[in-house]
């Protein structure tokens, strides 16, 4: 286990170190006066770097994954039935939905039968990975541009409905809302299963089973919600 | 008089030797890294590296997460390549399922992949330098770091943590101003390895900090588990992306630079090189990418909620560290039943109190930045 | 009235260098900046330049902390004791030629000692106390280690230091720093200017890099390493304490610089140009001062510049580059100049 020693071979200019260091002297020099001549110049950002945070402020990409936001149809009425795909989506566990019923003679203010009642998404937990967005099937939660979150205690980090919706008419004030996203092209055919996997699958043991079962009864639940969206979409669909 | 108050060291400390605790909380330790260091003087007689300071479980929180949502917490692992780290946490799970991934959505991967070298590399260097006192260079790369995540983050809208892709492919096609934006800067990223080579390599300062620093042996290295940058320096020619090519690296032309002694030098020149042979691959890709058809499928048919059929899988890439593999076991259900990860950094850091021992203070620090130790992958 | 000449310019040199130090502190800030393709502090002011001012604020303001396991006395006394000399090594130096007001001749010099030469080396080397007794009083381990690392480097680099000024001594014949100022004007060579550096290059070279390393400047910032031993001898200082410690190390490349231009870049003298032939004696005074000053601010700036640039030595390195090489460098210069002088006397 003895360490290798290595024996150190300098060439001459290497060997006295002055010769580099000045290179490298002069190599910082040309910054400096790059720099010093840069930073003269009218612009947002005088140097290649810098922005001046708080008054210049960099341009940001208009898919921004920031704070997220309530989006509106046309009518202004908000897009979301409050069917809670997106909090199952959430790795994280930051949105929480409650559904509730539209009322007789309140349709024209809903988009679908259920509503929202209460949305809350909890800032401090949320990892803006953006899956919310993905789940949701009427594009109601979208990942704004909003990204200076601190606030001063926890309760203004819950963003509820009416937060959602500030940062709805703030992003739209400004013309940030996000492009429409181009479909995925997705493959024509999945691929077939391997079959070793297949085979791994009946020697699993009993108990793996038992529990793949009760996972099956999960999915089940999930795939029921999942037809509870679309129904809603439907509906929508046939309101419209 | 004063009479001398007995602090803990001296009953631990039996003989002249000085116990130094490095970290968790120190300038140089990256975080939360801590090592405990008996030092003669200034030469450590043993270091004593403590891990779990960044702990997160994250190995059990996949036990609790669908397989989708599992992707956003590899992000976390190695925070400055995450885009690696979900990239072969897709793979491990479509190879269990065994989808086949379209090659567009192959090519994207590879040339962000790439880039994540690129940033991850740069830091390694630019850390490494202002270590052991040049600080100039850390901010000429990082300038073009940003540039990089400028990139990511036109392409999914988040710079850091991008979680990127999605299980059977890619989220979204390439932005397309991407070509314009890489041809922006790929000479001020070239012009910046440059600079830092102009600065740093041939200084003797540089160099009498680095050669024969920490050195290692192949067999050694080997016997250690060592991947990535870390095994090349060593001098082992071992590269996943030659070795057991996927997405499109056995179509692209690069070059595997190896290191001799395994010292800090050859870390640090391995890294080098690596970053320009990167350069090299994503200007391949990109060509390979123009020739699929605008509307190339980037998703391979997925059902909606990912149920693998119960087995185990491991697969690994080549992440800018080294072979990142997860193993997964699946028992059929839309959650993994175990997940583990194989970090690189965790078996690099396992030599950490043999190469250092019998070198000085500087030196630790000097082999620690070397190694590229991510508190964030070697704890999880 | 002496005595009052005395005092108006001992506290006129005093808070000139408080002053440059603190403008250094700026510099430091700034100059980086620019090297590195940043900004730097932009706000407080034009520039800026009234950054070192809020620093200060918040230095005086700032809670004295003292660890509970520090020494006390010892650890109140580092920064003085780091400072005074720092201050005080000033004295001999000159700033200036002479300026004539109400028919009285003044010199632009605290006390024109004719071993100024030796207070300077002496002074010099007390500064070690300071960093010792400070990293030594705060009980830490790091501390102690910068402590240590300083007082190893300091005392061995002092010699080649030493011995450079000496091999300067040969060739001026004088330990008078006003004297040595004053041999410096006319030509050498017949085409160069009769400054040191041309007479004692080598001897320049090994004073600057000794410079360096006595003002605990990169490449040889081993006592406060930041990234190995946190700050080194003053990880546990804050407040005004650390305060006196970094504007000492300010007031310290100051003097130094000085002590280089009065050696071996001619003092306030221009080359090829005799000021005190068409100025009148104060503007002469002044214009003295302003040479001399502008002189040593390039010499501070390259401080700052050669510290963005290379990265730091390791300690065996610096003692071996000590030792080995400028020592004897510095003693066969030495011989040089010593046969030199004896074959041309």
């Amino acid at each position: 286990m003895a360490k290798p020693v290595v024996k150190k071979k300098y060439t001459l200019t290497e060997r006295v170190y002055l010769i580099e260091i000045i290179k490298g002297l002069g190599l910082t020099f040309k910054h400096f006066v790059f720099n010093v001549k840069a930073s003269f110049r009218p612009g947002p950002h005088t140097v290649p770097t810098c922005w001046q945070y708080p008054e210049d402020r960099r341009e940001i990409a208009p898919i921004f994954r920031g704070a997220h936001m309530l989006m509106l149809d046309d009518q202004g009425r908000i897009k979301c039935v409050g069917c809670g795909m997106c909090a199952k989506a959430c790795p994280a566990q930051c949105i929480t939905v409650k559904r509730g019923k539209v009322a007789e003679g309140e349709e024209s203010k809903y988009v679908g039968k259920t509503y929202p009642e209460e949305f809350v998404v909890d800032l401090t937990r949320c990892i803006f990975c953006g899956f919310c967005e993905e789940a949701c099937p009427k594009g109601a939660i979208v990942l704004g541009p909003e990204y200076e979150l601190a606030q001063y205690t926890r309760e203004e980090c819950q963003l509820t409905k009416e937060g959602l919706l500030a940062n709805y008419y703030k992003a739209k004030e400004e013309g940030k809302l996000k492009p429409p996203k181009k479909p995925v092209p997705v493959a024509a055919s999945a691929e077939p299963v391997a079959k070793k996997a297949a085979a791994a699958k009946k020697a699993a043991p009993k108990k793996v089973e038992a529990q793949g079962a009760e996972a099956k009864g999960d999915a089940k639940e999930a795939k029921a919600k999942e037809a509870e969206a679309k129904k809603a979409e439907k509906e929508q669909k046939s309101e419209g | 008089m004063e009479v001398r108050r007995p602090t803990i060291e001296d009953w631990d400390n039996p003989g002249d030797l000085v116990t130094i605790n490095i970290g968790p909380s120190h300038p140089a330790m990256h975080g939360t890294l801590r090592v405990i260091a008996q030092t003669d003087g200034e030469t450590i007689v043993s270091a004593e590296p403590e891990i779990g300071y960044l702990h997160r479980g994250v190995e059990k929180l996949g036990e609790h997460l669908t397989y989708h949502q599992f992707i956003p917490i590899t992000d976390r692992l190695n925070y400055c390549s995450a885009i690696a780290n979900n990239v072969s946490y897709e793979m491990a799970v479509e190879k269990l399922m065994g989808i086949k991934v379209p090659e567009k959505a192959q090519v994207i991967r590879m040339i962000m992949m790439e880039l994540a070298r690129i940033a991850d590399h740069i830091v390694c260097i630019g850390i490494l330098g202002v270590d052991l006192g040049a600080f100039t260079p850390f901010f000429y790369l990082f300038i073009q770091r940003e540039e990089i995540y400028e990139i990511f983050e036109w392409y999914n809208g988040a710079r850091l943590t991008n979680t990127f892709g999605r299980i059977g492919g890619v989220e979204a096609d390439l932005p397309e101003d991407f070509e314009e934006r890489w041809r922006k800067l790929l000479p001020n990223l070239k012009k910046a390895i440059d600079e830092t080579d102009k600065l740093l390599t041939h200084n003797r300062i540089w160099m009498d900090r680095t050669i024969g620093v920490t050195a290692f042996s192949p067999e050694d290295a080997l016997s250690w588990g060592f991947t990535g940058p870390c095994l090349r320096a060593c001098g082992v020619k071992r590269d996943l992306r030659k070795d057991e090519p996927y997405c499109f690296y056995d179509q692209v032309d690069f070059e595997i630079p190896v290191g001799k002694h395994g010292d800090v030098f050859d870390r640090y020149i391995v890294r080098m090189i690596e970053m320009e042979e990167s350069i090299k691959i994503i200007d391949q890709a990109i060509k390979i990418y123009k020739e699929f058809p605008p509307d190339a499928p980037l998703m391979a048919k997925v059902p909606k909620i990912i149920k693998p059929p119960v087995g185990e899988v491991y697969s690994a890439i080549e992440a800018p560290n080294g072979e990142l593999g997860f193993w997964i076991k699946s028992d059929g259900s839309d959650k993994p039943y175990r997940i583990k990860i194989r970090p690189p950094c965790y078996m690099v850091y396992q030599a950490f109190p043999e190469l250092v021992q019998g070198e000085m203070i500087a030196d630790l620090i000097a082999c620690l930045s070397s190694l590229n130790i991510i508190a964030g992958e070697l704890d999880r | 009235m002496n005595w009052v000449i005395a005092i108006i310019k001992v506290v006129f040199i005093w808070t000139w260098c408080l002053l440059w130090a603190t403008v250094m502190t700026w510099a430091e800030r700034r100059g980086s900046a620019m090297i590195q393709d940043r900004l730097g502090p932009n706000r407080a002011g034009p520039f800026g330049l009234f950054q070192p001012i809020a620093d200060g604020i918040k230095l005086f303001t700032k809670e004295e902390f003292r660890p509970k396991t520090a020494r006390k006395i010892l650890f109140n006394l580092g920064p003085i004791l780091f400072a005074i000399p720092a201050f005080s090594a000033y004295a001999v130096i000159p700033f200036g030629d002479k300026i004539v007001i109400g028919g009285k001749e003044i010199l632009l010099q605290v006390a024109d000692v004719n071993i100024g030469f030796l207070y300077v080396l002496a002074i010099g080397a007390l500064a070690v106390y300071g960093i010792v007794v400070g990293g030594w009083g705060s009980n830490n381990k790091y501390s102690i280690l910068g402590g240590l690392r300083s007082t190893a480097q300091l005392i061995s680099y002092e010699v080649p230091w030493g011995l450079a000024l000496l091999a300067a001594v040969f060739v001026y014949g004088t330990f008078d720093l006003r004297q040595i100022a004053l041999e410096q004007t006319g030509t050498f060579l017949g085409f160069l200017p009769n400054w040191g550096v041309f007479k004692q290059p080598l001897g320049f070279l090994i004073f600057t890099v000794a410079a360096y390393a006595e003002a605990n400047r990169v490449p040889f910032d081993l006592p406060e390493a930041e990234s190995e031993i946190v700050a080194g001898y003053h990880t546990e200082y804050g407040g005004m304490r650390l305060g006196l410690y970094l504007f000492g190390e300010y007031v310290n490349l100051y003097t130094l610089s000085a002590l280089c231009v009065t050696l071996y870049f001619g003092a306030w003298n221009l080359p090829y140009i005799d000021m005190s032939k068409f100025l009148g004696p104060i503007s002469y005074g002044i214009a003295s001062f302003v040479v001399f000053w502008l002189k040593v601010m390039v010499f501070l700036l390259s401080f700052i510049w050669v510290r963005w640039t290379v990265p730091r030595f390791r300690y065996d390195q610096v003692m071996r580059l000590g030792w080995k090489t400028l020592i004897p460098l510095a003693l066969f210069n030495l011989l040089i100049t010593a046969l030199f002088i004896q074959l041309t006397v």
